[in-house]
């Protein structure tokens, strides 16, 4: 349906007649324009987080140099303190607090003007982890999808496998006794004790993992015996300490643990790796921007 | 100048009928008279501009000031306001499913295979899951590289040359692993080795487990450090699972989201994920 003008009709007339250039009508709408703008900016400017002077914001305990302190960490430090809710807490205790970190923040604030980053060692050390640990935060806000974390555990599979374990005879061969023939006799059935053969006793507790028995056994004589198979005899393996015989009672090698089970494993090492990188890509950035001049013996 | 009016009738229908023609009259008879009164009153559109825009205004100050309200509040009376439980949970709910559903799942229930605990239930690894607890693990996180956050312990992985870099413990063997994980099945009854169950509290305190989890098992809420004797597991509580644990260690992580978060969506945030979790009066 439609509603039409017909060309006798009288045509609107004032300053909001659209088919009139009215000056004043500008100017109203420019005036009103500019009124909302200063509006909406004043409000940005005024509420804004870090912007706002004209009195404490709601979530901040106190403003110190328009810097603020949390009312958060001010309930957090009360309950920490006195180990009391927000709410038990008296007003002497809460402003004792608040005294606290408002005396804090002054000092922190004098610090930076004296330029104690520049001068004192823990400022500096503290500076440098407070940094690179702001980078490990962002890069920690956000979840890897699953076939991030299924392609990393891929490429790092053996990272998720279990200890390997093993249970193991470690025997010395007596002086004068020739090493081959009793290797040959062990093989063949004989007892270690008819053999004159002594345990180092450093394997005697029972099964232990492949990293206790490397420091048990040694690295040398470790590295022959976790390619043996149960019931193996080794060779004679000569170390300072003497000639060593070893028989494998039980060798459980190193399982692969499925990614299901690994799956915490596999975030964790995800994440110290994208960290890691972030790190260095932001080392690799701030070399790159800085004015960096290097005295000509030391380049 | 031409004006069409289409109205579509309850069911969807275009206008055909004489009585629907006479009601599409009635409404471009009203849009005519408004066209006529704004060109007889040249202020008007300029006035209903101006009452949008200040109820615009007005939203947005009421809103700010009901948020305002939420912050200063002491975060654990909240939940039993009504009018700043509304505005909290309504903040905190978007809030939740953006930041911490990925890992806490949408319905809060956790996942044992990332050690994400269950936010639904009354059991709390870190504090005692007050609202203000829950809003300082928001924003400094556990283990996320924040000194503020909640950093102090890991679960040593005792299968390793050396379990704890922060703390000297002695590694166990295969044998004293098993002893643990049979003594810590017993105290929900699923043990199947007595002899490794009676051994079990002599290598619970020769391994250093009781400077975290405590000479009675209780777990230490300062540290993250759970209770063992009951059945709630954040790694899962299958043999296999306590074994692994044990074996390989554990230290999950929650993000910081101190510069990601506004202080009043962490605050909100908190209020949501505290309301998910049953009262006292709920447990009754």
């Amino acid at each position: 349906m439609t509603e039409q003008h017909t060309p006798g009709a009288q045509a609107p007339s004032g300053i909001w007649d659209i088919h009139q250039t009215v000056g004043r009508r500008s100017l109203i709408l420019a005036a009103a324009g500019a009124i909302i703008g200063l509006a909406i900016a004043g409000y940005g400017l005024f509420t804004a987080q870090g912007t706002r002077t004209a009195n404490v914001p709601a979530e901040d305990a106190a403003l110190v140099n328009n810097i603020p302190l949390l009312r958060a960490d001010l309930i957090a430090q009360i309950s920490a303190l006195y180990s009391v809710p927000y709410a038990k807490a008296s007003q002497a205790q809460k402003q004792k607090v608040l005294q606290d970190m408002i005396r804090e923040e002054l000092y922190v604030q004098r610090g930076v003007e004296m330029g104690l980053s520049n001068d004192d060692i823990d400022v500096r050390q503290a500076l440098v982890q407070a940094t690179e640990g702001q980078i490990a935060q962002d890069a920690m806000t956000a979840k890897p999808s699953e076939d991030e974390l299924a392609t990393w555990y891929n490429a790092h599979r053996g990272r998720y496998a279990s200890e390997g374990m093993m249970t193991i005879h470690d025997w010395t061969v007596p002086a004068g006794a020739d090493a081959r023939q009793t290797v040959m006799r062990l093989r063949a059935g004989a007892s270690p004790a008819t053999l004159g053969l002594k345990s180092t006793g450093r394997t005697d507790d029972g099964e232990e993992f492949y990293f206790a028995a490397e420091e048990h056994l040694g690295k040398s004589i470790f590295a022959i015996a976790r390619g043996m198979v149960d019931g193996a005899v080794s060779d004679p393996i000569r170390a300072p300490d003497g000639v060593h015989i070893v028989q494998m009672v039980h060798n459980r090698k190193p399982v692969q643990t499925p990614y299901a089970k690994a799956h915490d494993q596999v975030l964790n090492d995800f994440l110290a790796n994208k960290v890691a990188r972030l790190q260095d890509g932001n080392r690799r950035f701030l070399q790159k921007r800085a004015d960096i001049k290097i005295a000509s013996d030391l380049q | 100048m031409y004006v069409t009016v289409w109205i579509r009738a309850g069911d969807g229908k275009d206008l055909d009928g004489s009585g629907r023609v006479s009601q599409a009259m009635s409404v471009m008879t009203a849009t005519s008279t408004l066209a006529a009164a704004f060109r007889s009153r040249p202020l008007l559109p300029a006035l209903a501009l101006l009452l949008v825009l200040t109820a615009l205004l007005g939203s947005c100050v009421w809103k700010r000031s009901e948020q305002a309200a939420v912050l200063r509040a002491d975060p654990e009376a909240i939940l039993a306001d009504e009018r700043l439980r509304k505005v909290a949970l309504a903040g905190g709910k978007p809030v939740y499913q953006h930041y911490c559903a990925a890992c806490h799942g949408a319905d809060g229930k956790g996942d044992q295979t990332l050690g994400v605990p269950d936010l639904t239930d009354d059991d709390h690894l870190y504090g005692t899951g007050t609202v203000s607890q829950i809003e300082d693990i928001a924003r400094y996180g556990i283990r996320a590289h924040n000194k503020r956050g909640w950093n102090l312990a890991v679960m040593p992985a005792y299968a390793h040359k050396i379990p704890d870099a922060a703390e000297p413990l002695p590694p166990q063997t295969p044998a004293q692993i098993n002893d643990l994980t049979q003594y810590l099945l017993s105290f929900t009854g699923r043990a199947t080795d007595p002899a490794a169950v009676k051994r079990g509290p002599e290598t619970y305190s020769k391994a250093g487990c009781w400077d975290c989890h405590g000479r009675d098992l209780g777990g230490d809420p300062a540290i993250g450090a759970p209770t063992l004797t009951d059945n709630i597991w954040l790694y899962g509580g299958t043999a296999d699972d306590i074994r692994r644990t044990i074996s390989r260690g554990r230290a999950g992580i929650s993000p910081a989201f101190a510069r990601t978060l506004t202080p009043a969506q962490l605050r909100d945030v908190a209020v949501y994920v505290a309301s998910l979790a049953p009262t006292a009066q709920d447990s009754k």
